[in-house]
């Protein structure tokens, strides 16, 4: 496997540890409160400390391991790959705004806005990496 | 995933250049080995660039390397 392709795999794992923490944890009985912007702000910067953290330990750890294999510059398919992951994240995401704009007429909180977008964010990152997985995994 | 419409001699030409590796011969065209290895797969399609990288490679023209398979 890849240094690229292991690095996919690392952020898919931490992305679901982290933000299922996050969604699992999050004090939803404050959400329509200014309590409720509050939590997010914290746990949410927890959780981009605790992805950064794993990101870098598991980027190091595995650069040493395979020094040739971090070096190794981006080639066309690799391009392709990650483009295609992109396009895929793209549909959810709009459908997420487009939600919340929706949501956000309806009158949903400022904190309900903010974890609906964080929810949309997320799972555009978990296609775009999830394909991009895949497309590896299958050659192309 | 739908199969590509042309087939390739790399394989062949790589072990006729002296058993030249996946890695040696992405190494030379400027592409990584699993890349090499998709495209003898019959997986992906390179660019016409690399294409040409490849036969210049084995000192083939590109129509050596790379054959159009009609499907008709």
């Amino acid at each position: 496997m890849l240094f690229r392709e292991k690095i996919h795999w690392v952020t898919l794992f931490t992305m679901i540890v982290a933000f299922g923490w996050y969604f699992i944890n999050y004090p939803w009985q404050v959400v329509d409160m200014k309590a409720g912007v509050w939590a997010t702000g914290a746990m949410l910067l927890v959780t981009a400390i605790g992805i950064i953290i794993v990101m870098t330990v598991a980027t190091a750890f595995f650069a040493i391991r395979a020094p040739g294999e971090a070096h190794l510059k981006e080639d066309e398919r690799d391009r392709v790959i990650h483009s295609r992951g992109t396009h895929l994240a793209y549909y959810p995401l709009v459908i997420g705004v487009w939600v919340n704009l929706g949501a956000a007429f309806y009158g949903l909180s400022q904190a309900g806005q903010i974890n609906l977008l964080l929810a949309t964010v997320v799972l555009a990152e978990l296609v775009r990496i999830g394909s991009q997985i895949y497309l590896y995994r299958r050659g192309y | 995933m739908a199969k590509l419409p042309f087939d390739n001699d790399i394989k062949t030409l790589r072990f006729m250049a002296g058993e030249m590796t996946q890695g040696d011969l992405g190494e030379k065209v400027g592409v990584t080995r699993q890349t090499i290895a998709a495209i003898e797969q019959g997986k992906y399609s390179p660019s016409l660039e690399v294409a040409f990288r490849i036969a210049r490679v084995f000192g083939k023209p590109l129509e050596d390397v790379f054959g159009w398979e009609d499907p008709s």
